[in-house]
């Protein structure tokens, strides 16, 4: 039928074209390291990287683990502080004043500046390392909150005063829908840089075992190959954090891409009414 | 006191030094299909605006159905030029947009909603989403979900003024087929004299600096309305009569 070989074609242009991409670069690596005759101590080969993350898995994997947990949490907790920040900014204007060049300052701090004093407050733990996730992901997320909130069209949010609206229905009805776009942009931003976050937190407050020290001891050690490695892992986890981020963002906003609804099983009920 | 639907009472509306509505009386009855004329800038859309209860007036008084309803808003259907339809709801879904604003969408509201557009040609469309619409066909929903607010008064702001003219002909003899169905009551402002003759009762003739009524027309064109009305002598000379207003004169 046509249209499976459409969507062929689709999964085909937005998976294969990525995972080609992604093996261009390993033949690129070899071909350089091979090519110009570069030391394994420089630049190992890509396959002396692999091998030093899949040999060492039972070592890697709790590290992984924990640089996950940094990332999700502080994700989610700079995801929904972003969020809330921006909404309160938009509806609420002498704030915006007050608290827009606070904001702008808190992006302008080093993030190793700030890894001490949170260290002195809260520890070796995972909390920060969460805030420092948190501090680098709610920005992008409340400027286009911010911004997305501040175009709505007036003449819709006029048009469900008129029907009778209450502030709270136009909000969720129409403005957050209409905001969509901004806050995903956001987010994906947001999640592209949580795992650096993360990592950062890790080298600035850690307390012995993290996936950042496990690198930085190879590094000392001169084993290129698991330093590699261990990018290659921080890299995978970054972008399995931002797919799944658009993953959320196909799911949620389906009209961007369809030009019928699809049907859910749980509102089979509601197609039936008139039948 | 009146047995209109709707009375404006020395309704006044000004932004700073600009008049953009003197004060204005006003009886619509119920039933009746209203067009208002006039240029750009005359004060057409603050009289909708004020009627909504978008802009509270300077001075006088909003009566619907004799209840006062000046400032407030919840008591008339409302639609603009543009569609306002919202990209992320279906068809059905924004047919049915006022109820989820206000209220619970029922079921009952559902089938209201498919019986209407399977009635007006959409019933094919139900499930897609506004993108996969013409314009006209976005109009039409948009209408539809304007009478779904079962509102006894409609605005319409030049609902086909983005229309090309072929369309918009098609467009102005579904509403009153919709009219006739749906037994409300319609004021429509239009820059369009041979679409405010071919659709309305009464056309009334507006002009700015300051915003004011000047003229009141009762159309003598019998109903239903055909398209060979379009070049009878009775329209023909209503047109002179406004096209005068507004071009002409020097009001
Ligand atoms: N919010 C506002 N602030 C200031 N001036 C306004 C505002 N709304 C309307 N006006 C002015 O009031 C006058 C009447 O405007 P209005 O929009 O009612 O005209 P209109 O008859 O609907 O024109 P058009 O046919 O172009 O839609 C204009 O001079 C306009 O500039
Ligand atoms: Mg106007």
């Amino acid at each position: 039928m046509r249209t499976t070989r459409r969507r062929l074609g689709l999964v085909a242009r937005n998976v294969g074209v990525p995972i080609l991409s992604l093996v261009l670069v390993l033949v690129l690596w070899q071909l350089i390291v091979v090519g110009f005759h570069v030391a394994s101590y420089v630049a190992p080969r890509p396959r002396a990287a692999i091998d030093s993350v899949t040999q060492n898995w039972s070592l890697l994997w709790p590290l992984v683990l924990g640089t996950i947990r940094e990332t999700v949490y502080g994700f989610v907790v700079g995801a929904t502080l972003g969020f809330f920040l921006g909404v309160i900014m938009a509806k609420v204007s002498f704030l915006q004043g007050l608290v827009y060049p606070v904001l702008v300052l808190s992006q302008a701090i080093p993030i190793i500046a700030l890894a001490a004093p949170l260290v002195l407050i809260l520890g070796f733990s995972t909390a920060p390392k969460v805030v420092i996730v948190a501090w680098i992901v709610f920005f992008p997320v409340t400027v286009n909150v911010l911004d997305g909130l501040s175009h709505v069209d007036r003449d819709l949010v006029n048009l469900a005063k008129v029907y009778g609206a209450s502030r709270w229905r136009t909000f969720w009805q129409i403005e957050i829908p209409a905001t969509s776009t901004p806050l995903f942009s956001g987010l994906k931003i947001g999640a592209t840089y949580a795992v650096t976050g993360a990592i950062i937190g890790e080298l600035a407050a850690s307390d012995g075992s993290s996936l950042a020290l496990y690198q930085e001891h190879a590094n000392s050690n001169l084993n290129t190959a698991a330093v590699y490695g261990t990018t290659m892992v921080m890299t995978a986890i970054g972008i399995s954090w931002f797919l799944l981020v658009v993953g959320v963002e196909v799911f949620a906003t389906p009209w961007r891409r369809r030009t019928v609804a699809r049907r859910w099983p749980w509102r089979r009920g509601r197609d039936l009414v008139d039948q | 006191m009146t047995d209109a639907l709707l009375a404006l009472r020395e309704v006044a509306k000004s932004f700073g030094d600009t008049v953009a509505l003197s004060p204005t009386t006003l009886d619509i009855a119920e039933g009746s299909f209203v067009a208002i004329v006039g240029p750009s800038g005359c004060g057409k859309s603050t009289l909708f605006n004020v009627i909504a209860g978008l802009l509270a007036p300077d001075a006088g008084a909003v009566l619907l159905a004799e209840r006062d309803v000046t400032g407030t808003t919840g008591h008339v259907g409302y639609m603009l030029q543009k569609d306002l339809l919202v990209p992320w709801r279906t068809v059905e879904d924004n047919i049915t947009m006022a109820k989820r604003l206000t209220g619970r969408v029922t079921n009952e509201d559902r089938a209201e909603a498919r019986r209407m557009a399977r009635a007006y040609g959409l019933g094919e469309f139900l499930r897609h989403y506004p993108s996969a619409l013409s314009g006209g066909m976005r109009q039409r929903v948009a209408f539809m979900r304007t009478l779904m607010t079962h509102q006894r008064l409609l605005l319409l702001d030049e609902p086909f003024g983005a229309l090309d003219a072929q369309t918009r002909l098609e467009m102005q003899q579904w509403l009153l087929q919709v009219w006739r169905d749906a037994e409300r009551t319609v004021l429509f402002i239009t820059h369009d004299v041979d679409e405010s003759i071919f659709l309305a009762d009464r056309v009334i003739v507006m002009s700015p600096r300051p915003g004011r009524v000047v003229a009141d027309f009762t159309n003598p064109l019998v109903r239903p309305r055909t398209l060979e009305m379009l070049t009878e002598p009775d329209f023909i000379a209503l047109k002179g009569q406004i096209m005068h207003l507004l071009h002409g004169g020097a009001a």
